[in-house]
This record gives C-alpha cells, sequence and structure tokens, in this order.
C-alpha cells in the first residue's frame, strides 16, 4: 500500500502550474516509487515545499548530463535532407547532449518520489539547502562536476575537489579514466565465461 | 592558530590521523580544551566510481560496486542489483530473497562488532578492543567459510544470489551463531555496565532528535536519536516481508546509545538468520538466464549497516548504464557531527567522530 498522499500528483501540479509529468509504479513487496517531472524548473522549490509539508526528507540529487541523440548514417542523398530538429524534454530543454536531468529522490515513509527538473548547460537551478539541510552536500558536489550553477546556496565552497580546478570538472578535464578510456582487461571474465560455457 | 573568533584557535585533525580509520581533515574552532566550531573537508579518496560504471556493462557493475567499500561491501551489489531488476521486471526466486537477507545480516554483524570494537579501542580500553575483534573474527570465520571471502562475499548476482548453503556450511552457520550470540551478549553488558565505557560515552556527542530530523541522519545514529526508521521495514526488500525485524530505539542520541544499538542490532540480525535458515524454501537460487537489462530508471534502497543505502538506476537500453548514482549513509551522517561536536571536549572529538560509524571510502566513492 503506497504511502504517498493520494492527491500528491495535483497538489504538485498546483505548485507547479507550468506542468508536471507524473507516474509511478510499485514493487512486489508494495514500495512505491514516484516520478514527477517538472516542465518548468524554476517551479522546484514550490514542488518541493510541498514535500517538506509532507514531512518528506531529501534522500539524494542525481544529476546527469543527457545524451544527444542518435546521429543517423550520412547516405548520398543526406545533403539533401532537411536538417532535423532537436528532440526536446518534456517542458522543452533541449536535448542536444549538453543539457542536464537532476533528480532530487524525496523519501516518504519509504516509498520515494523523485523531482525531476532539466537545465541546459551553464544555466541554474534554485537550492534547495534553506529548505532541506541534506541538499547541502550533494548540491556542492553538482556543482564542481557539472556546469551547473545554484546560486543561492548558503556555502557554495568545493565538496571533493580541490578549489584551484576549474568548475564542472567532468566537462573540462580528462580524468585518468577516461586517460586509460576507463579500460580494464576483460581476460578474467572471458575466463569465467568460457569456464560456464558461454560465448568468450 | 588563532581561529575566526578572536577567543578560539583553530586546530586540525586528519587527514592522517591516529585516530581516523581513513583520511578526512577537520578544521576545529576551539576554546580551551571545548569544541566551539567543526568544519569537514573532504575528497582525499575522491576515485571517480560513479563515472566508471557508465563504462562497464550493468553485469560488470555488480563487481564494481562490491568494490566501493569493505564493510558494507555486500549492500552495494544488493541495491544496485535490485535497481536492475526494477527496471526489467524480474523476480526473485523465493529461496535467493531469503538468501540475501543472510549475507547481509552476516555482513551487519561484523559491521557493527568492528565499531564497538573501535569504541573500546578509542577509549583506551584494549581488553574489550580485542574482545570485540575476537567475536568479529567468527564472523569473518563464517564468511570465509560460507562465501570463500573475509570481506567481499561476491554473493548477489541479478535475478538472485551467487551462492548457496548446504547441510554442512550451515551447520557451520549456526553453530558459530550461537557462539557470536554468547559473546555478544557478555559485550553488551560490559558497554551496560563498565565504568570506563560509560564514563567516555554517556552524555557524549549527543544529537538530539529534531537535530537528527534535520540532518536527516540514517541508521543507528538516527535510531538512537529516537527515529524509529529502517528501510527493511519501511521499504521492504529481499525477504524482509516475511520476517519480524525489530527496531530499536533509544532517546538520548549520545555515543553510548550509538554503541548500544548496534549491539542490540547484532544479536537481531543473529535471530534474523535463524529465523531465514528455519523457514529457507527448497527451489532455485537465482535464474538461469542472464536477462537483457531495458531501458528505464529505478531507485532502490537496503538497510546497510550504517543505514540507508539509496541507488539511481537510469538505463537506455544499451550494455552500459546511462547513470548509476548512489548516496551512502555516512554521506548523511557527516553533517551531524557539527551537531554532536558542539561544545565537546578535544578529547572526545575521536570517539563521537567513530561513532556515526563513518565510511570515506563510501562517502567519497
Amino acid at each position: 500500500m503506497t504511502r504517498l498522499p493520494e492527491d500528491l500528483a495535483g497538489k504538485l501540479g498546483a505548485a507547479a502550474p507550468s506542468g508536471i509529468d507524473y507516474s509511478s509504479t510499485v514493487t512486489q513487496h508494495g514500495v512505491t516509487s514516484a516520478w514527477c517531472s517538472l516542465a518548468n524548473s524554476e517551479e522546484l522549490v514550490p514542488a518541493a515545499k510541498v514535500l517538506l509539508d509532507l514531512g518528506a526528507r531529501l534522500s539524494m540529487i542525481s544529476a546527469l548530463l543527457l545524451p544527444a541523440p542518435e546521429e543517423e548514417e550520412e547516405g548520398e542523398d543526406a545533403a539533401e535532407k532537411p536538417a532535423k530538429e532537436v528532440p526536446m524534454t518534456f517542458g522543452g530543454t533541449p536535448l542536444d547532449g549538453t543539457s542536464y536531468e537532476i533528480d532530487y529522490h524525496f523519501d516518504l515513509g519509504g516509498d520515494t518520489l523523485t523531482l525531476i527538473a532539466y537545465v541546459p548547460s551553464g544555466g541554474s537551478i534554485a537550492s534547495l539547502t534553506p529548505f532541506f539541510r541534506t541538499a547541502d552536500w550533494p548540491e556542492r558536489e553538482i556543482m564542481e562536476m557539472y556546469s551547473i550553477s545554484i546560486p543561492n546556496h548558503p556555502n557554495p565552497s568545493r565538496l571533493f575537489i580541490d578549489p584551484a580546478i576549474d568548475a564542472a570538472v567532468l566537462e573540462r578535464l580528462i580524468p585518468y579514466s577516461v586517460l586509460v578510456n576507463a579500460a580494464s582487461t576483460k581476460a578474467l571474465w572471458d575466463k569465467v565465461l568460457a569456464a560456464k560455457g558461454g560465448a568468450s | 592558530m588563532t581561529g575566526s573568533n578572536s577567543r578560539t584557535q583553530t586546530i586540525p585533525v586528519g587527514p592522517l590521523h591516529v585516530a581516523l580509520e581513513e583520511p578526512m581533515y577537520f578544521r576545529i574552532d576551539i576554546d580551551g580544551e571545548t569544541v566551539r566550531g567543526v568544519d569537514i573537508n573532504a575528497g582525499h579518496v575522491h576515485r571517480g566510481i560513479e563515472y566508471l560504471t557508465t563504462k562497464r556493462s550493468i553485469y560488470q557493475n555488480v563487481v564494481l560496486t562490491e568494490r566501493i567499500c569493505s564493510l558494507c561491501s555486500n549492500s552495494h551489489p544488493e541495491t544496485f542489483v535490485m535497481a536492475a531488476e526494477q527496471i526489467a521486471g524480474i523476480e526473485i526466486p523465493e529461496r535467493a530473497a531469503y538468501l540475501r537477507v543472510i549475507c547481509a545480516e552476516i555482513k551487519r554483524i561484523a559491521s557493527h562488532l568492528f565499531n564497538v570494537g573501535i569504541l573500546a579501542h578509542l577509549t583506551g580500553y584494549e581488553t574489550l578492543f580485542m574482545h570485540a575483534m575476537q567475536v568479529r573474527e567468527i564472523v569473518q570465520d563464517v564468511k570465509e567459510t560460507v562465501f570463500g571471502n573475509r570481506m567481499d562475499l561476491a554473493a548477489l548476482c541479478i535475478g538472485g544470489v551467487r551462492y548457496d548453503l548446504d547441510a554442512e556450511t550451515t551447520a557451520f552457520l549456526t553453530a558459530s551463531l550461537d557462539k557470536v550470540a554468547l559473546e555478544a551478549a557478555t559485550l553488551a553488558k560490559t558497554y551496560r555496565s563498565n565504568g570506563t565505557i560509560l564514563r567516555r560515552t554517556k552524555g557524549v556527542g549527543v544529537l538530539t532528535r529534531d537535530d537528527a530530523v534535520a540532518c536527516g541522519v540514517v541508521g543507528p545514529v538516527a535510531r538512537a536519536s529516537g527515529i524509529q526508521y529502517d528501510v527493511r521495514v519501511a521499504a521492504p526488500y529481499a525477504g524482509y516481508d516475511r520476517l519480524c525485524v525489530p527496531v530499536p530505539t533509544l532517546p538520548d542520541g549520545d555515543v553510548w546509545s550509538r554503541a548500544m544499538i548496534r549491539l542490540t542490532e547484532v544479536g537481531y540480525a543473529i535471530q534474523l538468520i535463524r529465523d531465514c535458515l528455519r523457514d529457507l524454501p527448497e527451489g532455485p537460487t537465482h535464474l538461469n538466464d542472464r536477462p537483457d537489462i531495458p531501458a528505464g530508471r529505478a531507485v532502490a534502497k537496503c538497510e546497510a549497516p550504517r543505514g540507508e543505502l539509496i541507488y539511481f538506476l537510469k538505463t537506455n537500453g544499451a550494455d552500459e548504464p546511462e547513470r548509476v548514482k548512489w548516496r551512502v549513509p555516512s554521506f548523511i551522517n557527516w553533517d551531524a557531527l557539527r551537531f554532536m561536536l558542539r561544545n565537546a571536549k578535544i578529547a572526545d572529538i575521536a570517539i563521537v567522530v567513530n561513532s556515526i560509524d563513518p565510511c570515506v571510502s563510501c562517502t567519497e566513492r
């Protein structure tokens, strides 16, 4: 049985009048995961305040760089085709490989509601730290890893990365793991598969 | 060194410090012997494992996530495979659900005994430290005997578990649990009554319930401050919804309460394993094929020894995940040290820090 309020989608929709995309799933153990995409990332704070009033705990914030759409192979008549339109997220953030998705995972008595905001590269998003202490570290980590600013964060100092290193470290530096192509030998993996009679 | 307030001085603790198991830097403002402010500086073992997960296949990540941390190594792949199974709509066999509980609780016993052992070491009670570690060694032997490894059990796979119990290993496990139960009860009695332990831990590093709620702390730290929250009950997974999982709480929120919660949970974990062995159904331990994980997203959480561990997995149908993000209990519990260390004595800093059972490798990934 879900512990999310029955009218949660309605409350979030009222707090985010630009529009929400709400869905939910339930595991075999009866644990609910709900997802609420915001059409307008500026409506994050009013939506989060709805959850604050419900006693929600902000468990985690995930940020990810949304991948660009796959390019079609160029044929002889490629030049004759009109330029393909860049797909958009719900709410109209371009999916051109430079935009971000920020997921705010809230716990409500064991169930999870994830608020999803989309931010273009170099864009900004309001801080939730004034309302949820648990947003402090994740927001600082996001600022140092990605090209996202959180202007009203009360303590925008570095979390893990040294201040001498530029922000958006994942996009501006070549980490060692990239340098080595994040590769490791797959000899052991092949050996395991061979021993089990699978393809090597 | 003069601190921000002219009456205070600033001292460093860490990043390499005799009382810290892993590197973490605390910039502590003191007034005489009393702590007035704490600034935490992290990042010394930041390894970029989240990035690496997007360069490994979803199946290889079961192995990689087990190497994020050693003390709660089982919890990482456990939660990761739960997220993948949610996306793929996989239901694991009933026997596997119970076997997942058994390996998780074995790890919980070992982790909690390690923490209370270190507490004894930090109070200078070396005999008690060695006693706790000796009891933990019984659990280490269990891990080595049942799983073949003393830390990383390699017990989990998508669709079930990679180990099984036969009559011989079950008998060894049962006999070992009897020994641990006896010794853990003796340990708990000592922690409850010994003057040295009580003087160093009672009323020290207090986190009130209100502050605990504000910090969003999880696990034994939360339960020792009166918050009755345990993922195994609030958001059941594996076989926990078939079992009776008691959630102990204490009201005082001090170092002693956090140690006693862990010692109590050692006893409960032993009982949970016994219940699983009693009810363990016959049948397969995992799915026979290796199902493709389709495009999707999922949030999964489990009760690791230090508290709620949460994973977010997003897939796009490729072998590699689009994003894997996790938040370990220590990540959230560090913040509470600002409250626990307020007005603490310098001599108690190490004891208070240890009381949140911090894991830096987990925190920084």
